[in-house]
């Protein structure tokens, strides 16, 4: 167990040692920072730009409205954000209770609420299929897939999905950015 | 940081609040002459020219000493002033005015305008940017004094937190001392229980006591971060001088005689609000003036006072601010108004244009009842900056015109920050605050009254029927309404038309909250009014009266109602089981809960019917000939069309590991037939149906 934990120590000493050695890495368009997480008990994955910021457990005031998906509100530093079902949104039934938030980039805010996260990756670009296209079009919030060694995974495009959002709400000029 | 270098920082303070009273009191003394308003003027005078005099600003020093020079042959004079000196005193008042403010804005010209004896034409930017920032006052003495009261309150509620940390503190020692004495085994075995039973008794009550502590203060902290908040919002009393001296100055050049009333100098708002209303109020009321009002021997000749008077009212109405400005003049012209559209090709002529269409024309600009261009009034303008500011503001602008009687002008606009007492409800294990203004009373009910209530939708109160319904079903419109306790008290709520009674589970107390409007994105009913956000930074509905009170007497025409008439019906069930005796069972239960239901005996028939209409639910067995209940709900689950039904699973299979393989194949929920209890099928299919 101690020896276990040692070697554990050792290791992550040497690779920390090591981080110096190599040069320092640029962010380019090479590589891709993905959350894969679990919707309506499926694997998706979501883009890591097109968020801007996650958050766990936060309460979720039911608001009464006539837009299934719109779960309710909840507050963030004093701002109060609208909070969408992303199960709904892909066309699931509403799991009980979603643990995750998700903050969508761009405005106005707007919080996407889903039951799992199961991992953050950073693949290669070319780990990423693409999927725009005329085919794609009909894929709703959905644009493409990414292989991961736990299988694939298609990626919701915040963007659609926020388009999505906005025709529901009924929101006057769609926004949807990056 | 250079903050304490600078020499000018409280008196920037001190002599914005003199020059408020200053300009106020020239009003007053023009409206009502006097010795007393004569005093008056003198002392805020005096101790403006000594605080200037200490912070070496000689200008204003000087200004005000003249400002006083004038004054001082009047101290004891009950006749008015002569109208040159009067007219002086404006001068003045308006030359420290900018001095003043200039000290604040270093940037702006010190030099104030040459000709000030009149308003320049205040459609110009400069000039609304003056007042809009005018209205960006800091917080009142008053306000800061009920923050301090309510942080000093939150302080004494630290008292009995402080008493149960010693409780606690004493507590434990008794337990050591218990623990001692088991250890030892030298006390009695009846000794030890008995002071085991008292260590607990005394531990329980002082956890209820410590409870209660914590309760108050969030309360009371609650109730001073909303008082906090409040002090970003001023009073709707802040324009109000500005506006009169508007008035006064109009007046003046028209050679009229005019009284200024104004109304809901209390009502708070945000001041980027007041900044613009108080830009478009400033035409609209020297309009008044100038349009409105006829000269004094044509007013009495029509049986009027010589005084004309101009009415400035500000109210809110649930979550909008009304300002109004009301005149007992002339009123609008239609006929000219109508004549004029027509020689300009606004109307057509011959054309049955009705007034409010003609009104209508003056506010999008164009036409004027002046005869006249006056420097005062502009041509139109004023209503020009009025459709403009309604805009920007997302309000609404309405005219009314009596003739020979005067104009109403009304400008409605929603309110972004608005500071309120709410009552807080709870309702389904959600809280809500109700705007305290519209809350008449509080009824307890028995659960037998709420019964009655809940099912007649009328309850009795001082000899009326009042519309009656339980909260927790209009929060929760268009979702599952969660299992609760059931109304224990009614609130009643008057706003608009009438009373209605709502009923809530139960009352948190009231707090005092800053309610803002809901985000984009976020549509809901008319019943929710507002969002504000509470101690922990949640946020927290606020329902509108008006709202509540429209949806309940719409919806309670008949005066039956049945318990869904807030939530849309729930589409039909599909029950899949292959047993007769189940497929009975469950339709039995299920349709005395109010659902439609259909069967299929096997899972391809299941399949079949799902396809064939919308359902709202699917509820399925699990072993069945031919395809098995997971195969069901997975198939379901893969086609994009049934994949939005929610499935439930019922099977007398109790193991963890079939539990598993449901929920993966995309169950909602597992039921297992040993243990089958129709109220937890029925908590299930109530939060999962979809409705139509």
């Amino acid at each position: 167990m101690t020896q276990q934990i040692h070697g554990r120590v050792e290791r992550l000493r040497a690779d920390f040692d090591h981080s110096f050695a190599v040069p320092a890495r640029t962010i380019d368009d090479e590589a891709v920072e993905l959350l894969a997480v679990g919707v309506g008990g499926r694997p998706y994955a979501l883009r890591l730009s097109q968020t801007s910021g996650l958050h766990p457990d936060r309460p979720v005031v039911p608001l009464p409205s006539s837009v299934p998906a719109l779960r309710g509100l909840a507050g963030f530093a004093g701002v109060v954000i609208p909070v969408y079902d992303l199960a709904a949104l892909l066309g699931h039934p509403i799991p009980e209770e979603p643990r995750w938030l998700v903050l969508a980039a761009g405005g106005p805010p707007l919080a996407l609420a889903f039951q799992q996260l199961d991992h953050h990756v950073r693949v290669p670009a070319t780990a990423v299929v693409d999927g725009s296209g005329a085919a794609a079009a009909a894929r709703g919030c959905l644009r493409g897939m990414v292989q991961l060694p736990d299988g694939n995974r298609p990626i919701i495009d915040m963007a659609a999905t926020r388009d999505l959002v906005h025709r529901m709400a009924g929101h006057e000029h769609s926004e949807a950015s990056s | 940081m250079p903050e304490n270098r600078d020499p000018l920082r409280y008196f920037r303070i001190e002599a914005q609040e003199l020059v408020e009273q200053i300009s106020s009191g020239v009003l007053d003394l023009d409206q009502r002459p006097g010795p007393e308003p004569v005093a008056k003027l003198l002392r805020v005078a005096h101790t403006l020219k000594g605080a200037a005099r200490v912070v070496k600003q000689k200008e204003i020093a000087d200004r005000t000493h003249e400002f006083e020079e004038i004054l001082v042959p009047y101290r004891d004079d009950p006749a008015g002033l002569a109208v040159a000196d009067m007219r002086e005193l404006l001068r003045l008042n308006d030359e420290i005015s900018a001095r003043v403010a200039a000290l604040s804005h270093p940037a702006a010209p010190v030099d104030p305008p040459a000709t000030t004896a009149t308003l320049p034409e205040v459609a110009e930017g400069t000039a609304d940017v003056a007042e809009e920032e005018f209205v960006a006052s800091r917080a009142s003495t008053e306000d800061l004094d009920e923050l301090l009261d309510a942080i000093g309150e939150t302080n004494s509620r630290m008292a009995p937190l402080r008493a149960g940390c010693h409780t606690l503190d004493k507590l434990h020692r008794t337990a050591e001392t218990l623990l001692d004495q088991l250890r030892g085994g030298r006390a009695s075995t009846s000794l030890t229980r008995t002071s085991a039973q008292r260590l607990a008794a005394e531990l329980g009550s002082a956890g209820r006591r410590l409870i209660d502590a914590v309760d108050q203060v969030e309360r009371e902290l609650d109730d001073v971060r909303a008082k906090a908040e409040a002090l970003r919002l001023v009073p709707a009393g802040s324009i109000f001088t500005a506006l009169r001296r508007a008035v006064r100055d109009a007046a003046d050049d028209e050679d009229k005689r005019v009284r200024f009333v104004a109304h809901g100098a209390e009502v708070k708002m945000g001041s980027h609000l007041l900044g613009p209303i108080n830009a478009a109020f400033l035409h609209v009321v020297r309009n008044a003036v100038v349009h409105g009002l006829e000269p004094p021997d044509e007013r009495v000749a029509a049986g009027k006072p010589a005084d004309g008077t101009v009415t400035f009212e500000v109210e809110r109405r649930g979550r909008f601010a009304a300002f109004r400005c009301v005149d007992d003049g002339r009123g609008f012209d239609v006929t000219a108004l109508r004549q004029k559209a027509q020689a300009r090709g606004l109307l057509a002529v011959g054309g049955g244009a009705g007034e409010s269409e003609v009104l209508e024309l003056v506010m999008h600009g164009g036409i004027s009842t002046s005869a006249a261009v006056t420097e005062v009034s502009g041509r139109a303008i004023g209503m020009d900056v009025l459709r403009d500011t309604a805009a920007q503001l997302h309000g609404d602008v309405k005219i009314r015109s009596k003739p020979g009687a005067g104009a109403t002008v009304e400008l409605v606009v929603p309110l972004a920050l608005l500071s309120m007492a709410g009552l807080l409800v709870e309702a389904g294990g959600s809280m809500a605050s109700l705007p305290l203004d519209a809350v008449r009373a509080c009824v307890r009910l028995s659960a037998m009254e709420a019964a009655t209530a809940a099912a007649t939708g009328k309850l009795v109160y001082q000899g009326a029927a009042a519309p009656f319904r339980p909260l927790v079903e209009t929060l929760y419109t268009g979702r599952a309404v969660p299992d609760a306790a059931g109304p224990g008290v009614a609130v009643m709520v008057h706003a608009g038309e009438g009373t209605v009674a709502i009923g809530v589970d139960r009352l948190c107390g009231t707090h005092a909250l800053v309610a803002r409007p809901l985000p984009d994105l976020a549509p809901s009913t008319a019943v929710v009014g507002s969002v504000s956000v509470d101690a922990d930074g949640n946020p927290r509905l606020v329902l509108d009266p008006l709202g509540l009170v429209g949806e309940m007497l719409r919806g309670d025409g008949g005066g039956h109602r049945t318990t869904t008439v807030t939530s849309a019906p729930p589409l039909p069930i599909l029950v899949v089981d292959d047993s007769l005796t189940t497929r009975m069972l469950e339709r039995s239960i299920l349709e005395s809960a109010g659902y439609q239901v259909d069967l299929a005996a096997s899972g391809e028939e299941g399949l079949d019917q799902a396809r064939s209409r919308q359902y709202g639910l699917f509820l399925t067995d699990i072993d069945m000939p031919g395809i098995d209940g997971f195969t069901f709900v997975e198939r379901t689950r893969a086609d994009p069309e049934l994949a939005g039904v929610p499935a439930i699973l019922v099977s007398s299979r109790a193991s963890a590991e079939d539990r598993d393989r449901g929920m993966r194949a995309g169950a909602s929920a597992y039921v297992v037939k040993g243990e089958f209890d129709q109220e937890e099928l029925l908590a299930h299919i109530r939060r999962l149906v979809v409705r139509a």
